[in-house]
C-alpha cells in the first residue's frame, strides 16, 4: 500500500516501510533544543513569507510558535514534570484534523512534537492555500535548520476516505486525536488501536457569550467598540462555524438594562463588519435566512432583527428555544436573563466556551461549580474565544501527550549514604 | 378581477401595471389567508413581516428551503389529496408541498390555459421523454413524475420514448413519427433527458437525416447544470436539435415544485414570461430591493394558485434578470425575464467537518 507525502519532505511511501522507519527513529527528549529551535524558525520564517501574510490565521500561528511562547510552555511543562513523576513521550501520536480550519493540524503537531512524540498526520485530498503553505514552509524550515531528528519523526499523509491507511496507521498509534465533527469521531473510532492506546477527541462543540448588562452600560464608547471589535473576531473570523465561535449571547441584568445594552452592542458590532468589510456570499446567506426563518416559524423567538446579510439576531422568549444545529455566517440569538446560574439548566455537555464581559473570577467559578461538569470547559474573555490553549475541549493536551512515569519512595542522592539509607529503610 | 375572470383572458394578456393591481390584491388576501390557517406562517409574519403589503414587492415571501423543514399546509390533514416532494440540490432534505383538491385543481386548469397557448385547444399526439416506470406511487409524487403527469394531459396516444435504462426506443420512435409525425404532436421532458437520452442518441445513432421531428413542439423545464457543463445553452440546445431532428418549436419553462401550474413559459423570443397568474421579481442580493431591469439577483416568484399552503411568495435560490417589461415582440405582455443558474452553494467552513468520513464504504 503506498500513501502520498505531503510533507515534510514530498513524494510517495511504502506505508508498512513508512511506518516500521518511524516507529524504528528514537523519540526525541520534551522540549528538545533541536525541536524548540525548530518551532521557533518556522514562526520566523511563517512572518517572514509573503504569501504567508496574506492569511490572519497564520499570523496567529506564528505568534504561538515564536520563541517566548514555546518557551512558556515549557515552563509549565515543567511545573508538571516534577516531584515523584516525570513525563515521557507517548510514543507515536497519530493525528485526523479538520479538514476546513487549516491552522490545527500543525497546532496539533506541535504539543505533541515539543512533548516528544513522532507524527502522522492525516491530511484529507482537499487542498487548501493555507495547508499548502504551511507544508511549504515547514519543509524549507526543516532543511534549514537541519532538522533531522524532526524528519525522521514526523510524516504528513495526504489520503482520502481510505480506511484500510487509517486501519494500518492506528495499528501503530499511542496516541490518536481526532479534531472534527461527531460523525467522523464515531467513523474513525470504529477503526481499532492497540490495547495500550489513547484517544482523545473533538467532537461537535458549541460556544456562548455573556455580557453583564450594567458592566456594558458602565463603559465608554472606545471601549465599546472594542469589546465589539473583539466580539466580531470571535464570531465572525470563521464565518461562524469554528466550534468556539459564539451562538448564543447572553445579556445578565435587569430587562430595562439588558434591552438597552443589547440595541447599544448590536450597532456596535455591525458597525464593525462594516470597518471590516465581511461579506457573506449569497449563497450562505440563504442558507443562514432559512435557518432563521425555521427557527421564528418553530415559535418561541420574540423578535427578528436583521440590520444586513452579516447579522440576524433571534432574540429567544425561552432560553430552551436556543439551537446549536447553526449555520453560522453572523446569526446570533440572544436572550436576557436575571442570573449567569439561569444558564445552567440549558447547558449541555458539548457546549465547550463561555466568552464574557463584566464578571469576576469569583462569579465564574462559582458558575463553573454549578454547573458541576454539565458542560462548558473553558470561559475566557470575549476576543479569545479562538485562541489556541494547552487546556482545550476540558483536556491538558501537555499532559494527555506524555505518560508519567511515578518515581516512588527513593531518596535524593544527596541523602544517599549507606547510614541513611538503613535508617530511612527503618523508618518505613 | 378573480381566478374564473383570469380563465376567461388569453394567459399572457396583462400589462405589467394592470397585473401589478391584480396581482396585489390577490396576494394579500392570500397572505391573510395562510395567516389564519397556518401556524407557522402567522409566527413568520408576526415577527419579520408585521405590515401589510402596500405594493407587490412588499409582499412576504418565504425562503424556498423552508418548505424542506417544515410543514407548510393551510388545510385540515384529511384535505391533503397530494403530497408533493421535491428533492432540490442538496440531495438531502427533501421539500414537501400539501396540495388540497382545490389548489390541485387550480394548478391543472392554469397549467392548461397556459399550454393551450402553444397547443391549441385539442389534445395532440405526445411523446413524453421519460420512463413509464416513474409512474410507480401515485400518492407521493415526486416533483419530475407529478410534472410529466400534469403535462400528460395535453396530449394523447402518449408514448413513452425511454425504457428504465434510458435508452431510447428508436423503433417505437420510428412508428410514431411514421403514424403521427405529419400534423402537430407534443414532446415533453426534463431539459437534461431530453439532451442526454433523446438528443444524443439521435445524433450518435446516425439516424438523423430519417428521423423527422419538424411538427413536433418541444417544451422542456429543469436545470441547465449539466448542459452549461458541455457550454450548452438555450441558444446551442434548440440549434443542435434542430439540425439532428429538425424541431423548430422549442420551449423551456421555469417553474418548481413550491409552485406547480403557474410556470414561466420560453416565447418565440427564447425569454421566459410569467402568466396572468405569476410573477416574478428579481432581488439584489445585498439590499434586498428589486433590481432595475437588467440588472441580475435573485428570483422571489409569486403565484396566485396555491390556497392549501402558504406558497404564493417564495424567494427562490436561483439567479435571474428582467430585460425589459412590457415590451416583447412576440405578443407577451409584463416582464420579459431569463433564469441565469443557482446561487452557488455556500462553502463549508469550520472545525465540525474533518472529511465526510461517513461517506466512505
Amino acid at each position: 500500500m503506498t500513501v502520498d507525502v505531503a510533507g515534510p519532505i514530498p513524494g510517495r511511501v511504502d506505508l508498512q516501510e513508512a511506518l516500521r522507519e518511524i516507529r524504528r527513529a528514537a523519540n526525541p527528549k520534551p522540549f528538545s533544543p533541536a525541536t524548540v529551535n525548530f518551532c521557533a524558525a518556522f514562526s520566523a520564517a511563517l512572518q517572514r513569507d509573503a504569501e504567508a501574510r496574506l492569511f490572519p490565521e497564520l499570523k496567529v500561528l506564528a505568534f504561538h510558535l515564536r520563541r517566548a511562547a514555546v518557551a512558556e510552555l515549557q515552563r509549565q511543562f515543567e511545573c508538571l514534570d516534577s516531584g515523584d513523576c516525570i513525563l515521557v513521550p507517548r510514543g507515536l501520536v497519530f493525528h485526523i484534523p479538520p479538514a476546513n480550519v487549516d491552522t490545527i493540524f500543525i497546532y496539533s503537531w506541535v504539543l505533541a512534537a515539543l512533548t516528544g512524540n513522532s507524527n502522522i498526520i492525516r491530511l484529507s485530498s482537499r487542498e487548501s492555500p493555507q495547508t499548502s503553505i504551511l507544508l511549504r514552509i515547514f519543509g524549507e524550515t526543516a532543511r534549514a535548520t537541519r532538522s533531522d531528528e524532526l524528519l525522521s519523526t514526523t510524516l504528513f499523509l495526504r489520503y482520502g476516505h481510505d480506511r484500510s491507511v487509517t486501519a494500518a496507521i492506528s495499528s501503530e498509534t499511542d496516541l490518536r486525536v481526532i479534531w472534527g465533527g461527531d460523525h467522523s469521531v464515531n467513523d474513525i473510532r470504529s477503526v481499532p488501536l492497540p490495547p495500550h492506546a489513547r484517544e482523545v477527541t473533538f467532537p461537535d462543540r458549541s460556544a456562548m457569550s455573556a455580557i453583564r448588562a450594567t458592566a456594558y452600560l458602565e463603559a465608554h464608547a472606545p471601549e465599546r467598540a472594542d469589546l465589539a471589535s473583539r466580539f466580531y473576531n470571535d464570531t465572525y473570523w470563521f464565518d461562524q462555524a469554528g466550534c468556539s465561535s459564539p451562538r448564543l449571547l447572553v445579556w445578565v441584568g435587569r430587562p430595562e438594562a439588558c434591552a438597552a445594552a443589547s440595541q447599544s452592542f448590536m450597532a456596535e458590532l455591525e458597525a464593525q463588519i462594516e470597518l471590516r468589510e465581511y461579506r457573506l456570499s449569497t449563497g450562505a446567506f440563504l442558507r443562514k435566512l432559512t435557518f432563521a426563518y425555521d427557527a421564528v416559524a418553530n415559535g418561541g423567538i420574540s423578535s427578528y432583527n436583521s440590520p444586513s446579510n452579516e447579522l440576524c439576531v433571534l432574540s429567544l422568549e425561552n432560553l430552551k428555544m436556543f439551537r446549536r444545529d447553526h449555520p453560522g455566517g453572523g446569526l446570533l440569538f440572544e436572550c436576557l436573563t436575571g442570573a449567569l446560574s439561569d444558564l445552567v439548566e440549558i447547558i449541555e455537555r458539548r457546549d465547550q466556551t463561555l466568552t464574557y464581559f463584566g464578571f469576576a473570577r469569583e462569579e465564574l467559578t462559582a458558575f463553573a461549580r454549578s454547573l458541576n461538569g454539565r458542560g462548558l470547559d473553558r470561559m475566557v474573555p470575549i476576543g479569545e474565544a479562538l485562541n489556541f490553549h494547552r487546556y482545550w475541549d476540558g483536556y491538558d493536551l501537555l499532559q494527555e501527550m506524555t505518560r508519567r512515569v511515578h518515581i516512588s519512595g527513593a531518596p535524593a542522592a544527596a541523602d544517599c549514604h549507606p547510614e541513611r539509607y538503613l535508617l530511612q529503610q527503618k523508618v518505613t | 378581477v378573480t381566478f374564473d375572470d383570469l380563465m376567461h383572458c388569453p394567459p399572457f394578456s396583462l400589462d405589467h401595471p394592470s397585473k401589478r393591481a391584480v396581482l396585489l390584491e390577490e396576494l394579500n388576501a392570500l397572505t391573510k389567508w395562510h395567516r389564519a390557517r397556518c401556524v407557522p406562517y402567522r409566527r413568520l409574519l408576526e415577527r419579520i413581516w408585521p405590515a401589510p403589503a402596500e405594493s407587490l414587492e412588499d409582499v412576504p415571501y418565504v425562503p424556498v428551503g423552508l418548505f424542506k423543514s417544515q410543514r407548510l399546509s393551510s388545510v385540515p390533514d384529511e384535505e391533503i389529496a397530494v403530497t408533493l416532494t421535491s428533492s432540490g440540490t442538496t440531495g438531502q432534505a427533501v421539500s414537501r408541498v400539501y396540495l388540497d383538491r382545490v389548489t390541485a385543481q387550480r394548478q391543472t386548469l392554469t397549467l392548461g390555459h397556459i399550454m393551450g397557448h402553444l397547443l391549441g385547444p385539442k389534445r395532440i399526439p405526445m411523446i413524453l421523454v421519460d420512463t413509464r416506470s416513474l409512474m410507480k406511487d401515485s400518492s407521493q409524487f415526486s416533483a419530475r413524475g407529478a410534472g410529466v403527469l400534469g403535462m400528460m394531459n395535453f396530449g394523447r396516444d402518449h408514448f413513452w420514448a425511454l425504457d428504465e435504462n434510458m435508452q431510447l426506443d428508436l423503433e417505437g420512435l420510428r412508428r410514431f413519427v411514421a403514424r403521427h409525425g405529419n400534423s402537430p404532436f407534443l414532446l415533453f421532458g426534463f431539459t437534461y433527458m431530453v439532451w442526454q437520452h433523446l438528443y444524443k442518441q439521435i445524433a450518435d445513432s446516425g439516424i438523423s437525416s430519417e428521423m423527422n421531428l419538424e411538427n413536433g413542439i418541444l417544451i422542456h423545464s429543469g436545470g441547465w447544470k449539466k448542459l452549461r457543463e458541455e457550454a450548452v445553452d438555450n441558444d446551442e440546445f434548440k440549434r443542435r436539435l434542430r439540425a439532428a431532428t429538425g424541431l423548430r418549436r422549442v420551449y423551456s419553462f421555469y417553474g418548481m415544485a413550491e409552485q406547480v401550474g403557474s410556470v414561466f413559459l420560453e416565447g418565440d423570443d427564447g425569454y421566459l414570461y410569467a402568466s396572468n397568474f405569476s410573477d416574478v421579481i428579481i432581488r439584489d442580493p445585498v439590499t434586498w430591493k428589486e433590481t432595475p431591469t437588467g440588472v441580475p439577483g435573485v428570483v422571489q416568484t409569486i403565484s396566485m394558485l396555491p390556497l392549501s399552503y402558504p406558497g404564493h411568495s417564495i424567494l427562490t435560490e436561483d439567479l435571474g434578470i428582467v430585460h425589459g417589461i412590457d415590451d416583447s415582440t412576440c405578443g407577451y405582455r409584463g416582464k420579459r425575464f431569463s433564469v441565469l443558474g443557482r446561487v452557488p452553494r455556500a462553502e463549508l467552513r469550520g472545525c465540525s467537518d474533518t472529511h465526510a468520513y461517513g461517506s466512505q464504504a
